[in-house]
């Protein structure tokens, strides 16, 4: 059966060639899109590891604090105990550029023994940074205030990198040496993934250090929880108090929410256009498919009156036209998958082999319906050739 | 001869309607498309408000300095000491725009804040740059000199801050508990002329950043205007051979790197250059090889139509041929045709574009980015239509003057 049908199209193979190739270019775009797709919804399902609802980032210009570091020091504590204690402040921390949804990235290597894991995005923060942003710890501790005066500088650090690390191991406790090893931190917790790049972007590796005094004057950066009492009125009080500190340098107060949503924007809208652009596409190649097919079968006629004269059924002649253009998309998905599965095998991007897989597997079946819609008209036109009609125009 | 083949061709799209339809979606569709794509690129590579003198500016944007024993790099905008210092030096300078890069700020006014993103600017960036004045005037080399709190708005922050259509001029803004005196008030900037958007221009001798300490990297970006366009790639050597004399500030780097680009140059540089490479042809082959990509699809849909739609007129071409029709006359016949399809698609095309340009600007995804047909938008689409015909209708061409005479005419 299936050789007979290979031969009949081996007959017509200069048409089907261009068929073949349209299938072949659309399941290359198909899988594209389906690997973003894929990619973007498996990060989405990851919670979110930060509560960021009613979360201020207020960034300020340092040139007015003393760079003295007894001073600063000083009046970075003072200027803490003050926000705390306004009625509409929850909690309060210091933070280094790239907390979470910011623009900046600070990344830096560690070594354990003799292995080095790079790019690790490093966090500097303050000792209520958790607290604001409400992370989750899944194993030991954040900083206490006390661990300033420890002899190895404790670090937190999340999942991702525990796991690469320390796979199952318990990382409490562990030592990293950091990227020359000129000193050494103490693992004290483990927090869950915070996905700083938005919803639909993995979290990387990531560690939290303590901010100690030797940061604190090149800080500009103050992370805060609010209550729901802090309105408008209240943000306008605040930026004349931090204008005041800060000796009217430049003050901004943003909503971490208003973040989130940019960041989530710039994943979100060239996907969309990809979309739109690859639907469109599709719609095309459908057009196209249908046309193509429906002309080959009213050329076919006599071919097709002839078998249904020597008692071919309806559901066999138009089951035929439908498992042709199958076996056409199967050839094509052959050859399609052949370059998709490159994608895993050499590791072209920085991304889980299953997130292929599941976008060769959805795009395969993309395919098949789309063949299969576009010949399932033309294929039931061709079952309703009367034979005597079709024979008699020969 | 002409006309002929125009009314077979409309006779032919008659005939089979679903197939023209098909034609015709897959033409304009991805005329659509690209005509968007120029238009938006044409926002980053075109003259464009306020920004009028690009035939004989240069654009002075990053400072790179490099230790190439260790690889690494220190990238960020220039200082005002390098422009000041080494920059206007040069003889081929006619004048000079120096702006900072914008840094946001809150204002509150009656309970509501506004973001504003201000900029310190020179006296002269206001003759290099023609911004439109809704009302009010720049300020000019005696406000800088005597460091006046002065600031020049975009109507966007008029809009916001003292309430629209408001005469702002006299009035005063109050950003970073800074209260600075409105002198005049100018049109919207698109966000995509990085180096020019801003809600809000203050003399650079107000800022009480040290704006004139010793070093190369700062966060300044300049425009060189050359007294004539032919000056432009003198003073681009020029520019090149004083940068190979300027000192290094320490030891941790041995190279330093900057470059008076053309504003396409400055642009790619940013995204796929770095200090020593423009990074232009790597950014053009980009996008060439992107068109490519996309034009494929609807380029072999679009043959595989054509040519069952002339295996169906294989009878015509078979009498035209037993008449005397030579291969070639033929294959420009059916050239012609498809021409003027995709003429046709071509113009539908236009339409649909300009109704999604039309929803672009209205959605406003990019801040003040304003989306046009311009002439040159409309000739590179056309362009791109011709072509787009040209290759969906040789390859069919050739196939049908490739038919066999008999053949044909035992077809019907």
């Amino acid at each position: 059966m299936f050789k007979h049908l290979y031969k009949l199209m081996w007959n017509k193979r200069k048409q089907n060639f261009l068929l073949l190739s349209e299938i072949l270019v659309s399941f290359l775009v198909i899988f594209a899109l389906f690997s973003f797709l894929v990619y973007y919804f498996q990060n989405y399902q990851k919670p979110k590891g930060l509560d960021y609802e009613r979360v201020w980032t207020v960034s300020y210009d340092n040139r007015q604090v003393s760079k003295q570091l007894d001073s600063a020091r000083l009046f970075y504590d003072d200027l803490e105990r003050s926000l705390k204690a306004m009625p509409q402040i929850r909690e309060v921390a210091y933070t280094s550029a790239n907390f979470p949804y910011s623009q900046s990235v600070m990344n830096t290597n560690v070594s354990l023994g003799d292995k080095v894991i790079n790019s690790v995005n490093r966090y500097v923060s303050g000792i209520d940074y958790h607290k604001v942003l409400q992370m989750n710890l899944t194993e030991g501790r954040w900083f206490y205030p006390e661990d300033a005066a420890a002899a190895i500088k404790p670090i937190v650090i999340n999942e991702t990198l525990k796991a690469e690390a320390f796979g199952k191991q318990s990382a409490v406790g562990r030592l990293f040496d950091n990227h020359d090893k000129t000193s050494r931190r103490r693992i004290v917790g483990v927090v869950q993934d915070v996905k700083v790049e938005g919803d639909y972007l993995p979290s990387g590796k990531a560690m939290y250090t303590p901010l100690d005094t030797t940061d604190i004057k090149w800080n500009s950066f103050i992370l805060l929880k609010v209550t729901e009492a802090a309105d408008a009125n209240f943000e306008g009080k605040l930026y004349k108090y931090l204008g005041q500190r800060f000796n009217n340098e430049r003050v901004e107060i943003t909503y971490m929410k208003d973040l989130r949503t940019a960041k989530n924007e710039v994943t979100l809208i060239p996907m969309i256009i990809f979309m739109i652009v690859a639907g469109f596409l599709i719609i095309n190649v459908a057009l196209g498919l249908f046309g193509v097919l429906w002309y080959n079968i009213n050329r076919r006629r006599s071919e097709i009156g002839l078998r249904r004269a020597i008692g071919a059924s309806s559901t066999s002649v138009s089951g035929q036209l439908v498992s042709e253009s199958l076996i056409l998309a199967t050839l094509s998905i052959i050859v399609g998958c052949f370059f998709a599965l490159q994608f895993p095998l050499l590791h072209v991007f920085d991304v889980a082999a299953n997130v292929y897989l599941y976008a060769i597997l959805l795009t395969v079946l993309f395919i098949y319906l789309l063949v299969i819609a576009c010949s399932v008209y033309p294929g039931k036109q061709a079952a309703a050739i009367h034979p005597a009609t079709a024979l008699h125009e020969e | 001869m002409l006309k002929n083949y125009f009314k077979i061709a409309i006779a032919v799209l008659k005939r089979r309607k679903f197939f023209t339809f098909i034609s015709l979606f897959g033409i304009s569709f991805t005329l659509t498309v690209i005509t968007v794509a120029v238009a938006f690129l044409n926002k980053f590579i075109n003259e464009d408000y306020p920004d009028y003198k690009r035939e004989r500016s240069l654009y002075v944007g990053t400072m790179e300095l490099r230790n190439s024993k260790e690889g690494w790099l220190n990238r960020s905008d220039v200082s005002f000491y390098f422009l000041d210092h080494y920059v206007s030096k040069l003889q081929r300078v006619e004048k000079m725009a120096i702006s900072s890069g914008a840094q946001a700020s809150n204002a509150f006014i009656n309970n509501k804040k506004i973001v504003i993103e201000y900029k310190y600017t020179n006296a002269d960036y206001w003759n290099v740059l023609e911004y439109e004045f809704l009302e009010g005037k720049p300020y000019g080399v005696q406000d800088i000199e005597n460091a006046n709190m002065v600031a020049v708005i975009s109507e966007e922050t008029r809009d916001d801050y003292f309430g629209p259509n408001v005469k702002a001029v006299g009035k005063y803004i109050s950003a970073d508990n800074i209260n600075y005196r409105v002198i005049g008030v100018v049109k919207n900037v698109s966000k995509t002329l990085y180096n020019f958007a801003g809600d809000m221009y203050i003399p650079y001798t107000v800022s009480r950043q040290k704006w004139n300490e010793v070093g190369l990297l700062g966060n300044c970006t300049a425009v060189l205007l050359a007294r004539t366009p032919d000056d432009v790639p003198q003073l681009k050597r020029d520019f090149d051979q004083m940068m190979s004399k300027v000192p290094l500030p320490d030891k941790e780097f041995d190279k330093a790197f900057s470059n008076a680009d053309t504003y396409f140059e400055s642009v790619t540089r940013r995204i796929t250059g770095d200090g020593e490479n423009s990074g232009q042809n790597k950014a053009i082959g980009l996008l060439l090889a992107l068109l490519t990509i996309f034009l494929l699809l609807p380029t072999i849909n679009l043959v595989s139509i054509n040519i069952t739609r002339i295996m169906e007129r294989s009878s015509e071409i078979g009498v035209r041929k037993a008449f005397g029709a030579s291969s070639s006359t033929l294959v420009y016949q059916f050239i012609v045709e498809n021409l003027i399809l995709t003429i046709i698609g071509g113009i539908l095309g236009l339409l649909l574009s300009s109704i999604a340009i039309y929803f672009i600007n209205h959605a406003d995804l990019i801040s003040n980015m304003r989306l046009t047909l311009s002439p040159a938008v409309l000739a590179y689409s056309l362009l791109a239509c011709m072509l787009f015909g040209l290759l969906s209708g040789v390859y069919p061409a050739w196939r049908m003057s490739r038919l066999n005479v008999v053949n044909a005419l035992k077809a019907q």
